[in-house]
C-alpha cells in the first residue's frame, strides 16, 4: 500500500465515529423527512404508507393552526430581538464604566443564564400564577389589577418574550462587554481632545465599532428564536387558543402525539427551508462583516 | 445635579435592575426552604423573599421530596448522561478535527464542505425523523438513545480542527520519525496539547446534555432512566403538587450548573458561534 492510501485510510478511521453519528442522527433524518413529506406515513402502521404527492403540502396551507404558529413565531422573533438584545446592550454599557460593585451587578444580570429552559419555564409558571403568584400579589399591593399573563391569548406570547429575554440578556451582555472592551481607549481620548460630547461618543464611536458584535448577536438570536419550543410547551402547552403554539412545537405535536409522521415531515421540510435561508443570509452577512 | 446625586441615582437604578434579574432565583431557593402553607401566606410581604425563620424547617422540603421521588436516581442519570456525552464528544469530535487538520486524503474538501452545509440543518425540526431512526435501530428507552445524538457536532469538529491547524507539522513529523503511529500521536501529543479546546467543547457539551429535555422526553418511557429536566416536569404534574417541593427540585437541578459556570466561565463564551444564542 502506498503512503497516500495509507493516510486516507487512517483519516477515515479517525473520522468514522463522527461520520457515523452525524449520518445516523442528522443526514438520514433530514433525508427521511424529505421522503416522508410525500407520504401518508402514520407512526403505528409504517408498512401501509403510500406516496401521496403534494397532498401534505396543500394541506399545510389550509391548516389554520400551522398558519397561526407561523404568525406566533414572527411575533416572538420581532419582539424578543429588540427586547433581549436591547437589554443586553444597555446592561453592558451600564457595567462598562469603572465603578465599585460592578462584579456584583455583572453576576446578578448573568444569574438567569445558569438556569435551564425547563427550570425558568416552571419557575415563572409559579411566579405568574393568576391568583397566588408573586408578581400578581405585588401588582395588587401597589394598586394595579392582577393580570392573566399566561391565560390570556393577548398576553401569553409577550409574557414568553419577557421570560426568554430575561434569561438570555445576561449572556449577550457579556459578549457586548467583551466587544466594548476591545475598543481602544485611545479612540475616545482623541475624541475628547476634539471636544466630542458623550452622546456623540456613543453614536459615532461606540456604535460603529460595536457593529460586528451586534450583528453576530442579532443573527444568532434570530435563528435561535425560530426554534422556540420548550417555554410554550411547559408554560402554556401552546394555548390559550393556540396563541403560543410555534412551528417546531406543532411539528412535534403532530409527529409525536398525533403520530402523523408524513404530515409532520412536510411541515419540517417547509419550516426547515425557512430556517436554512435565514442561516445562509447570516453566514453571508457575517462574512462581509469579517467576524 | 451634583456628582454624588448622580452617583446615587445610578446605583439605585442598577440595584433595581439587579433585583429584576435575581428575585426569581431568590424566591425559588427560599420557597424550597419553608413549609408549603407559608409560601402563600408570605406572598404579600418581603417575607416572600426570606427563608423560614426556624432553620430546622430549611431542609424538611428536601427530605420530603427525596422520600417521595427517587431524586438521587435522577441526579445520577443526569450526571451519567452528561459525563458520557462530554467524554464522547471530546474524543469523537477531537478525532474528526485532527483528521481534517492534519491528514491529506481523498474527498477531504468535499466532506468538509458537506459537514459545513450540515450546520444549517436545524436539528430541532428533524426531531421526529430522528425518533423514527432511533426506533429503527432499536435503541428506544435505552440510555444509549439519550447520549448518541449529542456526541458528534459539526461545530465542535470545526473548533478542534482550527485548534489542531495551529500545531506545527514539524512536531508530528519528528514524533513519526520516532516510530509513533497516528493513534499514538493523537492521544499522546495532540489531545494533551489542546486543553483549551477540550475545556470549551467539554463545558459546552456538559451544559447542553444537562439541559437537554425534548429528546430524552421522547425516547424514554422508563422513569428510572429520566434525567432531571424530564423529572422536573414529571414532579410538577404528579398530584398532589407541592410548590415547595417543585422549587426544591428546580434548585437541585441548578446547583451543578452553578458549579460548572463558576469553574469554566471563560470557556463558555467561546460557544457563541455554535448554539449559544441565549434562546438555546
Amino acid at each position: 500500500m502506498n503512503s497516500t492510501k495509507k493516510e486516507s485510510l487512517a483519516a477515515y478511521g479517525f473520522l468514522a465515529p463522527a461520520l457515523l453519528l452525524l449520518g445516523l442522527f442528522l443526514v438520514i433524518p433530514a433525508l427521511l423527512a424529505i421522503y416522508y413529506a410525500f407520504t401518508d406515513y402514520y407512526l403505528l402502521t409504517p408498512d401501509k404508507r403510500q406516496f401521496v404527492g403534494l397532498a401534505n403540502f396543500i394541506e399545510i396551507f389550509k391548516d389554520t393552526i400551522f398558519l397561526q404558529s407561523l404568525k406566533n413565531i414572527v411575533v416572538f422573533v420581532l419582539c424578543v430581538i429588540p427586547v433581549q438584545v436591547g437589554a443586553a446592550l444597555g446592561l453592558a454599557l451600564l457595567i462598562n464604566k469603572q465603578r465599585r460593585g460592578n462584579i456584583f451587578f455583572k453576576v446578578a444580570f448573568f444569574a438567569p443564564v445558569v438556569l435551564s429552559l425547563v427550570v425558568i419555564s416552571v419557575l415563572w409558571l409559579y411566579l405568574l400564577n393568576p391568583s397566588e403568584g408573586l408578581i400578581n400579589s405585588l401588582l395588587v399591593n401597589i394598586g394595579f389589577d392582577a393580570q392573566p399573563f399566561l391565560s390570556s391569548p393577548k398576553q401569553a406570547m409577550y409574557t414568553i418574550v419577557f421570560v426568554s429575554a430575561w434569561q438570555g440578556a445576561g449572556y449577550q451582555m457579556l459578549i457586548f462587554l467583551a466587544g466594548l472592551q476591545n475598543i481602544p481607549g485611545t479612540v475616545y481620548e482623541a475624541a475628547k481632545i476634539d471636544g466630542v460630547s458623550k452622546w456623540q461618543n456613543f453614536i459615532y464611536i461606540t456604535m460603529p465599532l460595536l457593529k460586528p458584535t451586534s450583528i453576530l448577536i442579532m443573527i444568532t438570536t434570530l435563528i435561535g428564536a425560530f426554534k422556540l419550543i420548550i417555554q410554550p410547551m411547559v408554560m402554556t402547552q401552546g394555548g390559550p387558543m393556540n396563541s403560543t403554539i410555534t412551528p417546531v412545537y406543532y411539528i412535534y405535536q403532530t409527529g409525536f402525539s398525533d403520530r402523523l409522521i408524513g404530515y409532520s415531515s412536510a411541515m419540517t421540510v417547509l419550516f426547515g427551508i425557512v430556517i436554512a435561508i435565514v442561516t445562509l443570509i447570516q453566514s453571508k452577512l457575517t462574512k462581509e462583516e469579517d467576524i | 445635579m451634583s456628582k454624588y446625586g448622580r452617583k446615587i441615582v445610578e446605583y439605585v437604578f442598577l440595584i433595581f435592575l439587579a433585583c429584576i434579574f435575581v428575585f426569581p432565583l431568590v424566591w425559588m431557593i427560599v420557597s424550597s426552604m419553608k413549609p408549603e402553607a407559608s409560601i402563600y401566606l408570605d406572598m404579600n410581604s418581603m417575607k416572600a423573599l426570606l427563608p423560614s425563620f426556624s432553620p430546622s424547617e430549611w431542609f424538611q422540603t428536601y427530605n420530603a421530596l427525596f422520600s417521595r421521588f427517587n431524586v438521587l436516581q435522577y441526579v445520577w442519570n443526569s450526571v451519567f448522561y452528561a459525563v458520557i456525552v462530554t467524554i464522547g464528544s471530546i474524543i469523537i469530535n477531537g478525532m474528526a478535527g485532527y483528521a481534517f487538520a492534519k491528514f491529506q486524503f481523498r474527498g477531504k474538501k468535499f466532506l468538509f464542505g458537506l459537514l459545513l452545509v450540515l450546520l444549517i440543518v436545524p436539528a430541532e425540526t428533524i426531531i421526529i425523523t430522528q425518533f423514527t431512526v432511533a426506533h429503527g435501530i432499536g435503541v428506544l428507552n435505552t440510555r444509549l438513545a439519550v447520549v448518541l445524538p449529542m456526541m458528534a457536532s459539526m461545530f465542535f469538529i470545526y473548533l478542534f480542527r482550527n485548534f489542531f491547524m495551529a500545531v506545527p507539522d514539524e512536531i508530528i513529523e519528528s514524533v513519526k520519525l520516532d516510530g509513533a503511529n497516528q493513534w499514538t500521536i493523537f492521544w499522546r501529543i495532540m489531545l494533551p496539547m489542546s486543553k483549551p479546546a477540550i475545556a470549551t467543547v467539554g463545558t459546552l457539551s456538559f451544559i447542553a446534555s444537562w439541559n437537554d429535555y425534548l429528546w430524552p422526553l421522547m425516547v424514554l418511557t422508563d422513569t428510572n432512566k429520566f434525567p432531571l429536566q424530564v423529572a422536573i416536569t414529571n414532579i410538577n404534574t404528579t398530584e398532589p403538587v407541592y410548590t415547595n417541593q417543585v422549587m426544591a427540585i428546580l434548585t437541585v437541578s441548578t446547583i451543578p450548573l452553578i458549579i460548572v459556570y463558576i469553574v469554566a466561565q471563560k470557556y463558555i463564551l467561546q460557544g457563541l458561534g455554535g448554539s449559544g444564542t441565549g434562546i438555546k
